[in-house]
């Protein structure tokens, strides 16, 4: 827009609004992560059996078991264990893996990376696949199309994840042999090879879900009369596909997907797990066998603050390309 | 000369092998230059498909001209492709489509809608200087904030302000507002009007007005022309007293004319619906004088020049 976008005192008022609105947000988010922090370290203290147990072994002599245990101060009252844990926590320190004896920080900031890396490749698959694909379908003058769409992506929201995995990783992985079946590579591009594959398998069910809610989204817009001002204005095909298709329709799929975002972090374990990526999940699930009580509270504390920023940065996605979704 | 002459015109839904679902059928009108039209009509009856073929936008609705013509001082607008559209729209023919609220684009500010407009109706103006004579012409004062806000930020009557500002901004000579002041309140309804009056007062654009309220096309139009069920039925001038039964039946259902008391008339039944039109006058099975000749044949046409009437007993109309 050419003309001058003078601030005046309602623009300034927008703004400030603006503002407010993400100050109680990342505060919200602190209290988030705060119940959380709660949360993980009490669950896996109510779990049966501890760390020194999963160590030594049940049949440990009594007093290494107390030593131990004195060692890792897990023979003072658990609410003095929370404030030491607290207190340390901010700051900084998250502790040291009971298993490992390495810092928890550094485990995650190992792990995190192949995780968010997961996410990444399967969230850009998705977009490029999904948002095409609901455009053309709600596009489309045939009739036949869209009860194609719904039958296919019915179909493929049936078929479990983890099975497409398995069949991914025999046909992509063993017959064809174009995905390493096993082994890990980090940094980019480099993790590309190792990543395409489970992302794939991910966007087999999220795909579905997001073109659906957009094409859906999509049929809803189209209707609508200002469309009709779009074809007036003569405006070209791509301002028209943006414009009067697409951003006003997005906001519903980008509140779908942050939310899916964020519970990915922690749904990913399968496919860490099939694809024997050094993931996150992975990571949790071992520190969890182990009872190991400080990478367990870093691990969760870290879902939390992921589910807490995705959705954040949705809200605000979905808020600058549609102002309608923040105005109520 | 009359600047908009449409004849037997057909709008319908092809259906493949299957015949055709028309939805506006024998359409027959006309407007001087300047000249002030209200078009109304129930819900239904095909007021909007009849706006659309003027701004040729059928085809996105599925719907297409299947008969009739349509003439544009020396235009024709039944046939006219794609390419031809562009160079009509915004510039002969200004559209401010259905419903205020819906109207303008909700992502995007004023003031980029409005550059749209102003470039597609005239290439090459000098934009933010047309932007505020146009904001202007429509009384909208303030014009730097309102360019910056979104559609939601303004209040209904506001929103049809900057509607009719986009729809006027490469001068047209035919202006169609699909029911501008549907869902707001009465002293904005009366704003918007007045309005309107004034553009076609300071820029000779002769306007077409759908309304479904006969009192307020009444009052600012010069001639009113009735539709019922895809049927023009009476074109009549304003302040005439009308003579279809059906237009006499919308005067005495008029709100402000019930008297304290007396229960308000309704003008009984439905319109038939779309696809399922009866042989005859449709609007035999809600009219007091039918008369068995009315449901027989096609529907009668509209025969007269300055008030015309589709009503085939207009001597027992009263
Ligand atoms: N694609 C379509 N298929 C079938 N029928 C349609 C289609 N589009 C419109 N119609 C029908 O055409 C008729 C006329 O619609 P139109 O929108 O022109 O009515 P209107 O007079 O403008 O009504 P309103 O006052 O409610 O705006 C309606 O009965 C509508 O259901
Ligand atoms: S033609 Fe017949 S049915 Fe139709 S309005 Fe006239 S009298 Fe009534
Ligand atoms: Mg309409």
């Amino acid at each position: 827009m050419a003309m001058p976008e003078r601030s005046s005192p309602d623009v300034e008022q927008a703004r400030s609004r603006l503002l407010k609105k993400v100050t109680a947000r990342l505060a919200r988010a602190a209290a988030v992560s705060f119940w959380v922090m709660v949360i993980a370290f009490g669950l896996i203290r109510l779990a049966p059996g501890d760390p020194v147990l999963a160590r030594l072994g049940a049949e440990a002599a009594p007093e290494a078991i107390d030593r131990l245990r004195h060692a890792l101060r897990l023979d003072v009252d658990p609410a003095t264990q929370f404030v030491e844990y607290t207190w340390g926590m901010l700051h900084g320190r998250l502790g040291t893996s009971i298993e490992t004896q390495r810092d928890v920080a550094t485990i995650i900031a190992e792990s995190l990376p192949v995780t968010l890396g997961i996410i990444a490749v399967t969230l850009a698959m998705a977009l490029v696949v999904a948002v095409p694909l609901a455009l053309a379908i709600a596009t489309s003058r045939r009739p036949w199309v869209p009860y194609l769409f719904r039958a296919t992506t019915s179909v493929m929201l049936a078929i479990p994840a983890f099975f497409t995995a398995l069949v991914g990783l025999i046909v992509f992985g063993l017959h064809w042999q174009i995905a390493p079946i096993i082994g890990y590579e980090p940094g980019f591009p480099a993790n590309l090879r190792f990543l395409w594959l489970p992302a794939l398998v991910i966007c087999t069910h999220l795909v579905p879900v997001l073109s659906r809610v957009l094409h859906a989204s999509l049929v809803q817009t189209r209707g609508e009369e200002f469309v009709e001002t779009g074809i007036i204005r003569g405006v070209s095909r791509l301002r028209f596909t943006w414009f009067y298709l697409l951003k006003p329709s997005l906001a519903p799929s980008i509140v779908l997907l942050s939310y899916m975002v964020g519970v990915m972090i922690g749904s990913t374990v399968i496919i860490e797990t099939i694809f024997s990526l050094p993931g996150i999940g992975r990571s949790l699930v071992g520190a969890v066998i182990n009872r190991d009580y400080p990478l367990v509270q870093g691990i969760v504390l870290v879902f939390g603050l992921f589910v807490v920023a995705v959705s954040l940065a949705g809200d605000l996605l979905a808020n600058w390309l549609d102002p309608r979704v923040g105005a109520t | 000369m009359s600047l908009l002459t449409i004849e037997n015109l057909t709008i319908g839904i092809p259906r493949g092998s299957a015949a055709p679902l028309a939805i506006v059928e024998n359409a027959s009108l006309w407007l001087q230059p300047g000249e002030m039209l209200g078009l109304i009509g129930e819900s239904g009856s095909g007021k909007t498909m009849l706006c659309r073929s003027l701004i040729g936008t059928l085809r996105r609705r599925g719907a297409a001209i299947l008969s009739g013509r349509i003439t544009l001082a020396g235009t024709d607008l039944a046939h006219t492709d794609e390419r031809a559209w562009r160079d009509i729209r915004g510039r002969r023919v200004g559209y401010v489509p259905q419903s205020a609220l819906a109207g303008p684009n909700p992502v995007m500010t004023i003031g980029a809608q409005l550059r749209e407009a102003i470039l597609q109706g005239t290439p090459g103006a000098d934009v933010p200087a047309r932007a505020r004579e146009l904001l202007d012409l429509v009384q909208i004062r303030r014009p730097e904030l309102v360019l910056a806000q979104y559609p939601h930020q303004l209040s209904g009557g506001m929103r049809q302000r900057v509607m009719i500002a986009c729809a006027i901004a490469g001068t047209p000579e035919l202006l169609v507002a699909d029911e501008p002041t549907t869902g707001l309140d009465v002293t904005v309804q009366a704003g918007i009007m007045q309005l309107l009056r004034d553009i076609r007062a300071r820029l000779g654009t002769a306007i077409i007005l759908v309304s479904h309220d006969l009192a307020l096309v009444d009052d600012v139009c010069d001639r009113i022309l009735v539709m019922h069920a895809g049927a023009c039925v009476e074109a009549v001038p304003a302040h005439a007293a009308p003579r279809h039964p059906y237009t006499i039946a919308l005067n005495r259902s008029r709100i402000e004319l019930a008297e304290p008391g007396t229960p308000l008339v309704t003008i009984a039944g439905q319109p038939p619906s779309v696809g399922a039109w009866p042989p005859g006058c449709r609007f035999a099975a809600r009219c007091d004088i039918a008369q068995p000749d009315c449901r027989l044949g096609p529907h009668p046409p509209m025969r007269g020049e300055a008030h015309a009437n589709a009503c085939l007993h207009p001597e027992r109309a009263a």
